[in-house]
């Protein structure tokens, strides 16, 4: 790879991304893998000492949205997975991988796990199930789907999504059937950390440069969870050998924490304003990178709309910027956050000295905890742009720019309803589906659903106020149907109609694509054990076939689904599910990638060719293909000519508009832009007098001052800023034995509900106690060990407390993940993780789940699960939190005001009370903080804005189709 | 050649990919580990820490699992990698004692020892192990320590490297580069009752040994946060064992040379008691003993595929030989062959004493258990033997009519006992102490939850109970009755001493 002087890079057609694997390398003879030529037929003797020979065919875990690579050993007599190591050709994880990489095993070979499709029998959540065949579930579901269609019900049809784990397949599926049917966990996950990258940058998600950093700030625990946390973790420890330092901000000694520099435990609720006192000592000091934010930044338009009259000159933005954040002073951080100031003023003096390669990254964390929660990545983006480094070696750029997502065959058009279950008129900025909140907008009859898909979703669990997820799954007037697509029992698999297991990482087919480093790549997931049984001349028609019991695929799962809402093609959906190799037949999993790949990735067929193999057979072969290294400061791209000769230039901002056709971009990657108006589209920005491409803002800069926050009723948030947390220090009364929850933190062992299905996981990881200081300790008069009630708005849990000085003062920490439980003691949750448990109406109403007996050792065909010695599955916690939902950003707000108390003389260990009453009044009262829509222009939402599954402009009007009986027979 | 490990800790992020890739390529069942991570905690907050160790074996150059291991089911390749066959291993768990790095473990599945062995299969094929290609931060280094072309040889030699235990004297050929001390010193740990994200698994040690507090007080308290269950190996078999086979080597090391020397009458009583109590308590101590492997059907590969460097081994020839003695002893008794008693009497002395003291060699052997290693265990174990062995005759000779003056030479014999015996402890227990491991051995049995048995059963009921029972036997004329008391209150004494001292002596976690 030879990377150009003018900072673009020359890539070697046959170069691939790692060789040094098979090659020992400093290791005495010792090489990390087999070499690749000898893949197809690998002999190699176990620790048992027998020799058996292999398939190695690689794949991508499916357990974080990371996606490393996978290495498979196939056994070629048995058609059985021994093992999975990383794989060393992918770009993003080198062929290292975290715990759960290797821990995959596990979820393909559970005892456990559900291998054929189950429908309910009796009342929904009763529990009984009956084994059904496919053909059952696909004709049931389609037929109900068919009619919802028919009579313009479209978004009573809800594809609701955890984990994704790819790019562009349920995209196409979605707007094939016309629905605006899309449900994301981003709002209980992501969006707080989106919506503030978005208001600076467009993109809503930002690509550290670490691996080339001299500094890293991190408000996240990448070096243990999140995405993308094995190639972050790699790159930023590379980055740290090299002498880079890390400041991780988190009021809990995280793993993370536990290896930066500067471990910041700022009081919850002040993260911003440590990381704007940061700035103001970066701004008053002069240390700033003037020019940078001269050019990139949209400092003349807020000078013109905020402040009318005064001269546009950058001397006098500066004047204004030293004046605003003046207040921002270290000492007051000292004072609010617990940071000292010196470290603040040290922080900023390294900063100014590692620019412009400071890397940065918020994601979840406090973005994730507080009301207003995004104006910390805002904040921390705010170094970013002072220090100039936005998109250069070491610094942080739009993912966009490292992102390739390739464009399939035959596109169907976007869909021309809105829905307002999960785009409600009151959250016009949400930056993703309000999905938390769709049990509580339909208990209050803003609609119902004929057709709910959750798709590795756990909701009931994983969502705040569990109880009235069951209550509404519960109610089939509400949900007609509830289809659960799931690799395991999951608690929101209880109440399902049908449980539909599809495959996990190596059984299942996906591209994808991640800003993992600074590099554009995309990863191909196969089904390894199909993938084995072509390479020895048998023919599968469908993976399931080759798949453990009958797990199928959910590619094809949505392709024979649509078939069969639409057999004759009278809807118009058939047309998308027909193989563009053979006319009128209905495609296959391999013609849909093998047309992605001849078609869609650049430099791919040439790769293929120069190894005498097809597109397909390559990406079978190697699993993943990198497109190209990072191009750095793409915004300084000049505009192409052709564009420029039929562009029109925005005289207020110098925004440049082109009425040129958009060339054909094999990358459909969603960009944040305007839908094409009579000046054309976006294509570039002007600075100082020169074309450039900018960035995907209406302004075309990085924007300090948000027109749109501005202008969508939050003018006091238009510039980075502190909104006051519902847990901010002033909100906590500590003589009140008031403290602050922090329930959501990862372990890096562990993957949100969906490891339970993992021995080797579980037995690492089985409890979450309850983190508490000393001093609170001391308080509260408990030791490690004790029982404790936290109390919430609703209701409250007990749990067990561990005592460590790795926590601030005045917080209480709790992990996420554990606390998994049943119903029954046979089915319906995994052995190796779940407490059985009963769920009981008190008589006043209130629930109770009380945990009956934790893990405990099973007879099953693996020995091991007679070795269970653990017996804690932890505490529950998500069911006692009340929804809060950020006004803006739509963001479920996780951290908790609690209180803390000994527990009483009735109180068992794991149990959990919660008032569903009491959860409606704390969701309506979240919900009057909103400013609803229409914005300007009579819209729904900002139409530069990405959303997901983005509609036709129509569907912005406030007045369009809903799609609950009004939309067209086809609403293409 | 010599394959060794450096873990380089300034990398290492704690993700425990190590130990699930060795799993999954090792296929170890649950609830034990050939690598795991260890957390430690360390200062207040804000200065707080936590660091992490990957711990395992040490591939030791002076491996003390191989040299104690009876069957040669562990050894040493040549390549240096310290490997083992669990075809061999008759599952006596000595190698766990032997190991000062908790590095061995016994397979649930196979009942068999087992432990990292560097991936021996995949370097036969040219390949690293598993826990170094899936390493996210390459801390893992892998390679042979003696070429020079090698990172680990590089790296060992230009960087400030540690080792674990370097004052065992193993020469581990794992290094480590950045790591905390406290993390590599498991006495000065403390460990609470739960981790922060797992239970503490019960291993039977008491709080006050997994306490560090005291040693190392103020901002460096090292806080275990996370590690693996650790059980001890040996318990109430092993210590019943070392009883049984006091009384056999006793009643044998003391009846031959009393009756060679006339101070037992050559009767039946004695003539045939002796040797048949001897007969049953070795019988006894091989039941224990073979009952206390996790593969007791393979006991016999002791005889078959024997390690001459294990005193495993040379203690079973000992008891074998003692056993042929004293069937020898039976019949030339009931033969009245009495020239030949007469060189088995005398026989009798050595071969106690071998019998009785051998297991001073194997405790020896026993590196990871550092109070075992005590320079005065033999002859602690010969007068618990001659306590034990008068003891047992004393009761022979009550049941059977001895005389007064067997009585007398047998109680003045069991008090001689005692009294060097109660002399050896305590200087062992209140003398200094050779490292922490032993401090906090023997704190916990002075001043922690052993002292009340060791006061009143050990010291009160063991040694002061039978003295004065013996002083007033004697001044009172009835010596036989009191000589009873004494007699069976030294032997109850005797068996509380050997299960607190093989208990407390394993309750120092080794990691």
């Amino acid at each position: 790879m030879l990377r150009g002087t003018s900072g673009t890079t020359v890539r070697q057609p046959s170069t691939r991304a790692v060789r040094e694997p098979f090659v020992p390398e400093r290791t005495s003879g010792l090489a990390s893998y087999p070499p690749p030529e000898r893949w197809d037929d690998w002999e190699e003797r176990g620790p048992d000492g027998r020799t058996r020979r292999y398939f190695l065919i690689p794949t991508v875990c499916f357990n974080c949205e990371a996606a490393c690579g996978l290495l498979a050993y196939v056994d070629k007599e048995t058609l059985d997975i021994r093992k999975l190591e990383g794989h060393p050709f992918h770009p993003g994880s080198r062929g290292r991988n975290c715990a759960k990489g290797p821990a995959t095993i596990n979820q393909v070979k559970d005892p456990e796990r559900i291998l054929y499709p189950l429908r309910r029998v009796g009342p929904r959540g009763s529990g009984k199930w009956e084994r059904v065949s496919w053909d059952v579930v696909l004709d049931d579901i389609a037929g109900r789907m068919r009619q919802a269609f028919l009579e313009g019900r479209h978004n009573e049809v809800m594809y609701h999504v955890g984990r994704p784990g790819e790019d562009g397949f349920m995209e196409r599926v979605l707007w094939s059937w016309g629905v605006d049917g899309h449900n994301s966990h981003t709002n209980v996950c992501s969006s707080g950390g989106r919506f503030g990258y978005a208001v600076w940058m467009g993109a809503d998600r930002p690509s550290p440069d670490h691996a080339n950093a001299r500094f890293i700030f991190l408000v996240s625990a990448h070096l243990e969870s999140g995405h993308y946390f094995n190639p972050h973790a790699q790159r930023i420890m590379e980055a740290k050998q090299r002498g880079a330092k890390l400041a991780v901000m988190d009021p809990r000694l995280s793993n993370t924490a536990a290896m930066a520099d500067y471990w910041l435990p700022a009081a919850p609720g002040t993260e911003a304003f440590v990381l704007l006192a940061i700035a103001n000592v970066l701004i008053q000091e002069g240390w700033f990178d003037r020019e940078f934010v001269r050019r990139w930044t949209n400092w003349d338009e807020y000078l013109r709309v905020v402040h009318p009259g005064c001269p546009v000159t950058f001397e006098e933005f500066v004047a204004r910027l030293k004046e605003i954040y003046a207040r921002y002073t270290p000492e007051a951080a000292e004072q609010l956050s617990g940071i000292p100031a010196a470290t603040i003023v040290e922080l900023a003096r390294e900063l100014a000295r590692a620019a412009p390669a400071v890397s940065t990254h918020n994601w979840r964390a406090a973005a994730a905890a507080h009301l207003g929660g995004w104006t910390v990545p805002r904040a921390l983006f705010f170094l970013n742009v002072l220090t100039g480094s936005v998109g250069t070696p070491g610094g942080t750029q739009p993912n966009i720019w490292d992102k390739f997502v390739p464009r399939p065959f035959k596109e169907p058009p976007r869909q021309k309803v809105w829905n307002e279950l999960t785009w409600p008129k009151e959250y016009p900025l949400a930056h993703h589906e309000m999905s938390f909140l769709l049990p509580h907008f339909l208990k209050e009859g803003r609609g119902k659903l004929a057709v709910y898909f959750t798709r590795v979703y756990n909701p009931v669990w994983t969502n705040p106020d569990g109880f009235t997820w069951i209550e509404v799954l519960q109610d089939e007037s509400l949900i007609e149907l509830h289809a659960c697509l799931t690799p395991t029992w999951s608690e929101t698999a209880w109440y399902a109609d049908y449980v539909l297991p599809m495959g996990h990482g190596p059984e299942r087919h996906d591209t994808f694509s991640y800003e993992t480093h600074a590099a554009r790549w995309i990863g191909f997931r196969q089904p390894v054990l199909r993938v084995a049984r072509e390479k020895l001349g048998q023919s599968v028609q469908y993976t399931y076939e080759a798949n453990p019991g009958e797990v199928w695929e959910e590619n094809e799962f949505w392709m024979e689904l649509s078939w069969r809402v639409d057999p004759d093609g009278s809807l118009g959906i058939r047309q998308y599910y027909e193989s563009p190799y053979r006319p009128g037949q209905k495609i296959t999993v391999d013609e849909y990638y093998q047309w992605i790949f001849e078609n869609s990735i650049p430099g791919l067929p040439e790769a293929a060719a120069a190894e005498g193999l097809t597109p397909l057979q390559y990406m079978r072969r190697y699993g993943a293909f990198e497109i190209e290294l990072q191009r750095y400061r793409q915004y300084e791209d000049p505009v192409p000519p052709e564009e420029l000769a039929q562009s029109w230039i925005d005289p207020e901002n110098g925004r440049i508009w082109t009425t040129a056709p958009a060339p054909h971009s094999p990358n459909m990657v969603p960009v944040p832009a305007e839908p094409p108006g009579p000046h054309g589209r976006w294509a570039g920005v002007m600075v100082d007098g020169e074309p450039k491409r900018g960035f995907p803002t209406p302004s075309g800069k990085l924007e300090f001052f948000s027109r749109t926050l501005y202008e969508w009723g939050w003018p006091e948030y238009a510039i980075p800023c502190t909104i006051e947390s519902h847990v901010a220090p002033s909100q906590i009364d500590r003589s009140k034995g008031e403290m602050v929850l922090l329930p959501n933190f990862r372990v890096p062992t562990l993957i949100h509900t969906r490891s339970g299905n993992a021995k080797w996981l579980n037995e690492l990881t089985h409890s979450n106690p309850l983190w508490l200081h000393p001093s609170d300790a001391e308080r509260i008069g408990v030791r490690t060990g004790d029982l404790v009630r936290v109390e919430t708005e609703i209701g409250y849990f007990v749990d067990r407390v561990w005592v460590t000085e790795a926590i601030r003062p005045g917080v209480a920490a709790c992990s996420h993940h554990l606390g998994r439980w049943r119903l029954a003691e046979g089915t319906g949750g995994e052995r190796w993780t779940t407490a059985l448990v009963n769920i009981e109406r008190l008589p006043d109403g209130r629930y109770r789940l009380r945990q009956q007996h934790g893990v405990r050792p099973f007879a099953s065909e693996d020995p091991d699960s007679q070795l269970v010695f653990w017996s804690d599955a932890g505490v529950h916690q998500n069911l006692t939190f009340p929804v809060q939902p950020d006004p803006i950003s739509g963001q479920h707000c996780w951290h908790q005001k609690v209180r803390i108390v000994k527990a009483g003389p009735d109180d068992r260990y794991g149990d959990v009370v919660v008032d569903t009453r009491k959860s409606m009044e704390v969701y309506r009262r979240w919900l009057a903080m909103t400013r609803p829509a229409p914005g300007p222009g009579g819209l729904r939402r900002p139409l530069w804005m990405l959303r997901p599954y983005k509609p036709d402009p129509s569907a912005y009007r406030i007045d369009s189709p809903t799609g609950r009986g009004d939309a067209s027979r086809r609403s293409s | 050649m010599r394959y060794g490990f450096l873990i380089d800790q300034r990398k290492c992020i704690g993700c425990h990919a190590c130990t699930v890739a060795c799993k999954s390529e090792n296929l170890v069942p649950l609830g034990v580990y050939r690598t795991w991570v260890k957390y430690v905690e360390k200062g207040t907050f804000p200065h707080t820490r936590r660091s992490f160790t990957v711990l395992r074996c040490n591939h030791c150059d002076d491996a003390p699992c191989v040299a104690i291991c009876p069957t040669k089911a562990l050894f040493r390749r040549p390549d240096g990698i310290v490997d083992f066959d669990q075809s061999r291993c008759i599952g006596c768990k000595s190698c766990m004692q032997a190991c000062p790095y908790d590095a061995i473990y016994i397979d649930p599945i196979t009942h068999t020892a087992a432990k990292c062995n560097y991936c021996s299969h995949r370097v036969d094929q040219g390949l690293l192990p598993a826990c170094v290609i899936v390493c996210p931060e390459k801390a893992i280094i892998a390679g042979d320590l003696d070429d020079p072309t090698s990172e680990i040889h590089q790296l060992v030699a230009r960087e400030p490297v540690s080792v674990r235990k370097p004052e065992q004297g193993t020469r581990p050929k794992l290094f480590y580069l950045g790591a905390d001390e406290a993390n590599l010193t498991p006495e000065v740990q403390t460990r609470e009752n739960s981790f922060l994200w797992a239970e503490v698994r019960p291993d039977g040690r008491p709080e006050e040994a997994v306490r560090g507090t005291e040693l190392l007080p103020g901002p460096a308290d090292a806080r275990v946060a996370y590690d693996v269950w650790h059980p001890k190996p040996w318990g109430w078999k092993v210590a019943s064992y070392l009883w049984t086979k006091s009384v056999a080597s006793g009643v044998l090391g003391i009846a031959g040379p009393l009756l060679a020397l006339g101070a037992l009458a050559d009767r039946p009583l004695f003539q045939l008691g002796a040797p048949l109590i001897g007969l049953i308590f070795l019988a006894l101590t091989v039941l224990l003993l073979i009952w206390d492997l996790k593969r007791p059907e393979r006991f016999w590969y002791l005889l078959v595929k024997p390690n001459p460097t294990s005193w495993l081994v040379w203690g079973g020839y000992i008891l074998l030989l003692f056993g042929a003695l004293a069937f020898l002893w039976v019949v030339a008794a009931w033969m009245e062959a009495s020239g030949l008693l007469g060189v088995l009497w005398w026989l009798g002395l050595p071969v106690g004493i071998a019998t009785a003291g051998y297991t001073a060699f194997l405790f020896g052997q026993a590196e990871g258990r550092d109070f075992w290693q005590s320079p005065l265990l033999l002859p602690v174990l010969l007068a618990q033997a001659v306590v034990a062995g008068a003891a047992s005759l004393v009761l022979l000779g009550a049941l059977g009519g001895g005389t007064q003056g067997e009585a007398r030479w047998l109680a003045a014999m069991l008090a001689g006992g005692l009294v060097v015996l109660v002399v050896l402890v305590a200087s062992e227990l209140l003398t200094s102490h050779s490292n922490l491991h032993v401090a906090k051995t023997v704190e916990l049995l002075t001043r922690g939850p052993y002292r009340v048995e060791l006061l009143l059963v050990g010291l009160g009921i063991g040694v002061v109970l039978p003295l004065v029972a013996l002083v007033v036997g004697w001044g009172s004329g009835a010596l036989t009755g009191w000589s009873v008391v004494a007699a069976i209150a030294a032997l109850i004494g005797l068996w509380s001493y050997e299960r607190i001292w093989v208990s407390a002596g394993q309750d120092v976690p080794l990691s």
